[in-house]
């Protein structure tokens, strides 16, 4: 017998999170060419526009973590349909939160040090304010928990791989590069679709961070519009998909 | 009074496929009935599973084996019934019941990107067992289901029989009281079923409860002390591999080649089935040396074996397959 006897909630978080960082560990490749999209992104900027590097720069730390979200799309729909661990999980003392919440951290943890590469980058290139450095950690956190709370919520509900894949990279592409993550808020046009840019929450993320950067970019009320729309956001999806990892374990 | 490792009650499933499907795809199944895209994969299941019984659920392809197993592993919501898990609901009170079972899934796969040893032991941790003790298990585990030369290669590059035996050995390192096996040996060769068996029986010899499927009718017989047949969502028989193969009409039988006219010739010894080579004729051991010396008389090369479950089976499912045709 396992040596739970009730099972609070995230119960076995630290040693499934392990499970989940082993498994992704030994897919260095996918760790290592995680930052393609940043990468090419960066250099284009480079190229094209050298003035819009700094605001490049944070858009890539953020839509780094954004698409974290895709990996635990692709992840739990994966040992869910192709291997079943979800039922050999699903039927154990481990709690469905600390399943869903184990995968999510023991993602970003493997793919953190790229992450950390370029954060390296961006502080010896930029030379963060504190605004800006507390600012960007905040919505990197916000955007990650909306991302992986959203890419688990989803999984559940495909029933096959194939039909997977063209909607992660869809979303994950569409809300993090669209809207002004890697470019400047000056630059969206047309001027009514700020506020749906604010109100998504890479590009939320990204305009406080660029607000940071350029103090005054954003009018008061956007800020508050931003940020209430990422905070809310982030903590009602991660809230519905602790709700949700619970309630999935038993199919209908 | 002991409580029942399990206690199912009438227990019916009926999935809902989504109606564009239900369209796309209306029509009957090997398995269930189909109706407006809704398919009852189980018509009222009903079973009393004892603490330290070892249980085989056996069926056709679609009958709702791994229906029933889902539900009675809190995996899966019953449309209506009750299934009792040591005394605890699976529906209202599963949290109460996963700690007290382990499942290997139908066509799992142990995770292709960590060794079988780690495999293992992550899993005994995840589940709550101290490092030391998850080690020995996992240990003991790789070492019953003789995986030990490949208990450190990524289990990518392992068989399909070697990862079987991990899933396997994943969950029988939990020792939990309850145990879920779907068709556990499938694509196993014979010494490792073999095995597999020997650790079930250990297993239940130490307490734990086992409830498994297969299609290996020599290893339900092997393997479970009773057995449940279940055809298209209900139960057909319940016994011991005995009991049923004496429901075909005797324990032995006698193969004759030839046609109908051999078969009606043997027609009034017992039952009897033909093939494309022989007449089966099922016995009775008092009757068998009439029977040689009739065979013997016309000149005919009469062998003599034991009733198999396999025979059982194909009556008691061919019977209710007749049935549900008239
Ligand atoms: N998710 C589902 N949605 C709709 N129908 C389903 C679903 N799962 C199973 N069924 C149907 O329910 C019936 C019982 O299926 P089940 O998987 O329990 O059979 P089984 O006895 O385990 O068969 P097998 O020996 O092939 O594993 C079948 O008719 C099957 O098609
Ligand atoms: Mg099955």
């Amino acid at each position: 017998m396992g040596a739970f006897a009730r099972l609070p909630t995230f119960r076995g978080l630290g040693p499934f999170l392990i499970t989940e960082l082993r498994v992704q560990l030994h897919e260095n490749m996918a760790v290592a060419t995680s930052m393609t999209i940043q990468a090419v992104l960066l250099i284009f900027v480079t190229i094209l526009a050298p003035q819009y590097l700094a605001v490049a720069l944070v858009g890539a730390i953020i839509f780094s973590f954004f698409t974290l979200g895709q990996r635990v799309w692709n992840e739990a729909a994966y040992v869910r349909i192709d291997h079943r661990l979800n039922q050999l999980y699903g039927a154990s003392p481990l709690a469905p939160e600390a399943y869903f919440l184990g995968m999510a951290g023991g993602i970003l943890l493997a793919y953190l040090p790229p992450i950390l590469v370029l954060v390296v980058v961006a502080e010896a290139i930029l030379h963060f304010s504190a605004a800006t450095a507390v600012t960007l950690a905040l919505t990197s956190v916000a955007v990650w928990l909306f991302a992986v709370s959203f890419g688990y919520v989803v999984s559940t509900v495909f029933q096959d791989m194939r039909t997977i894949w063209p909607y992660a990279s869809l979303f994950y592409n569409l809300f993090g590069i669209l809207p002004p993550v890697f470019y400047p808020y000056g630059l969206l046009q047309p001027a009514s679709a700020v506020p749906i840019a604010l109100a998504l929450p890479p590009s939320a993320a990204t305009g406080l961070v660029q607000n940071a950067l350029a103090p005054g970019l954003l009018s008061s009320g956007d800020v508050v519009l931003a940020t209430g729309s990422l905070a809310a956001e982030a903590a009602a999806m991660f809230l519905f998909a602790v709700y949700w990892s619970r309630r999935s374990v038993r199919e209908r | 009074m002991t409580v029942d490792a399990i206690h199912a009650t009438n227990v019916r499933k009926v999935y809902q496929t989504r109606r564009w499907a239900g369209w796309r795809h209306r029509g009957a199944d090997g398995g269930g009935r189909v109706d407006d895209g809704a398919v009852e994969a189980l018509s009222g299941v009903s079973m009393t599973i004892r603490p330290g019984e070892r249980v085989g659920l056996l069926g056709r392809n679609g009958a709702g084996k791994t229906t029933f197993l889902k539900i009675a592993s809190t995996l899966l919501t019953p449309t209506s019934g009750e299934v009792l898990v040591f005394g605890h609901d699976v529906d209202r009170d599963a949290d109460r019941v996963r700690p007290l079972i382990a499942v290997v899934p139908q066509e799992g796969k142990p995770f292709f990107h960590l060794t079988p040893r780690e495999q293992v032991y992550t899993y005994l941790r995840a589940r709550g067992f101290d490092r030391t003790t998850a080690k020995q298990r996992t240990d003991e585990a790789l070492a019953q289901m003789g995986i030990e030369e490949v208990a450190d290669r990524l289990s990518v590059t392992l068989s399909g029989g070697q990862r079987q035996r991990t899933m396997v050995a994943t969950v029988i390192a939990t020792e939990a009281p309850l145990l879920f096996l779907d068709e556990p040996t499938i694509g196993m060769d014979p010494f490792a079923r073999r095995a597999v068996w020997e650790c079930l029986r250990r297993l239940t010899r130490k307490g734990s409860t086992i409830l498994l499927t297969t299609h290996y009718l020599d290893e339900a017989e092997a393997l479970a002390e009773r057995l449940y047949i279940v055809d298209r969502g209900r139960v057909l028989v319940e016994g011991t591999a005995d009991a049923l193969k004496h429901r075909v009409g005797g324990t032995l039988r006698v193969s004759v080649p030839g046609g109908d006219a051999v078969r009606a010739l043997f027609a009034p010894f017992g039952n009897c089935v033909a093939d494309a080579e022989a007449v089966h004729v099922i016995t009775e051991p008092a009757q068998l040396n009439e029977i040689m010396d009739l065979a013997l008389r016309h000149g005919l090369h009469a062998t003599v074996g034991p009733v198999t479950l396999e025979e059982a089976f194909l009556r008691a499912v061919g019977r209710s397959i007749d049935d549900e045709a008239s």
